[in-house]
């Protein structure tokens, strides 16, 4: 069992409820029509894929039937917040690494 | 040649065989057939919307997530930010639709009549409990899920929408096209229980 925590519903609920839809905070091109190639191609179909935290989209699709967005950690899996569409998370791969610094820097 | 043995086979309608326990029925399917059912879209911070919708209903609008309300035969689900499903009663939906779209005159609303696509079913007995234990994965509990929740899951992998009832029977609303997949699963998880239909 793996809950998460839907900020629609407000509460845990089970993964199986869920559904992943990808990379989140990707902002459509404002003209198209104005850009290259080259960056329409990179909006369109190319994604970072990182090792460890991902900002990503999900769908709450058998509760409330609302996207919202993840901090997920691509090794672990740990979900380690979601926030609502708008919003901005709060949880980085720059924040986390500063605070394993300071954990590191405390326990010395 | 001799004949064929069927003692121990199932044949294509085996399913449909009422049980033989029904008579101690640990679980009781009541399908409360007909309802009127409209889903509601507008924006929960526009007090003429909200107001509007109250005056037809009767009732305020539940803005808590997983919370209802209810008046008489009216029941009012939360299902989003901004999304009701409304249960009236039995032929009434068309009035109830024409109501609210004359109180609401003019705003940014949805009204949809969905009666035809899904059903309510109430589930009680004294093994409902367990029941729902194994089919859905929602605590069902009743420090999880008091009574009045609304909560959107999963019952044996099919979408539902159940409230819980003061006399600890579950409202389940489920789809139409899902339904028959809904009642075998539900003849076959209640057979420990002994199921009672009506
Ligand atoms: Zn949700």
């Amino acid at each position: 069992m793996h809950h998460i925590y839907c900020p629609y519903c407000e509460e845990m609920r089970e993964e199986e409820e869920y559904s992943y839809t990808g990379e989140a905070h990707i902002e459509r091109p404002k003209d198209p029509a104005a850009i290259s190639d080259e960056a329409w191609a990179n909006y369109i179909f190319f994604r970072s894929n990182p090792r460890g935290i991902h900002h990503e989209m999900w769908y709450h699709a058998a509760g409330c039937r609302r996207y919202f967005n993840a901090t997920r950690d691509t090794q672990s899996y740990k979900v380690h917040e979601t926030y609502k569409m708008g919003e901005m998370p709060s949880i980085t791969a720059q924040t986390l690494a500063v605070a394993n610094l300071s954990e590191k820097g405390g326990a010395s | 040649m001799t004949n064929f043995d069927t003692s121990n086979m199932e044949s294509p309608l085996h399913h449909r065989v009422a049980h033989t326990n029904a008579a101690n029925a640990g679980v009781v399917m009541k399908e409360d057939k007909f309802r009127g059912q409209l889903n509601l879209r507008g924006n929960p911070q526009d007090v003429a919307f909200t107001s509007a919708v109250e005056s037809v209903l009767g009732v305020a609008l539940p803005m808590a997530p997983s919370s209802s309300a209810r008046n008489g035969d009216t029941v009012v689900y939360w299902l989003c930010p901004n999304e009701w499903l409304l249960i009236v009663a039995s032929g009434t939906q068309g009035q109830v639709e024409a109501d609210l779209r004359t109180a609401m005159e003019g705003q940014h609303i949805a009204v949809t009549d969905i009666s035809s696509g899904q059903t309510l079913v109430n589930l009680s007995g004294t093994g409902v409990a367990e029941l729902m234990q194994k089919s859905t994965v929602y605590d069902c509990h009743e420090s999880n899920f008091p009574v009045g929740k609304v909560v959107q899951t999963t019952f044996a992998k099919t979408g539902t929408t159940m409230c819980k009832l003061e006399d600890g029977s579950f409202d389940l609303v489920i789809r139409r096209s899902f339904s028959d997949y809904f009642f075998l699963w539900l003849q076959d998880a209640s057979d420990e229980y002994g199921l009672s239909v009506s």
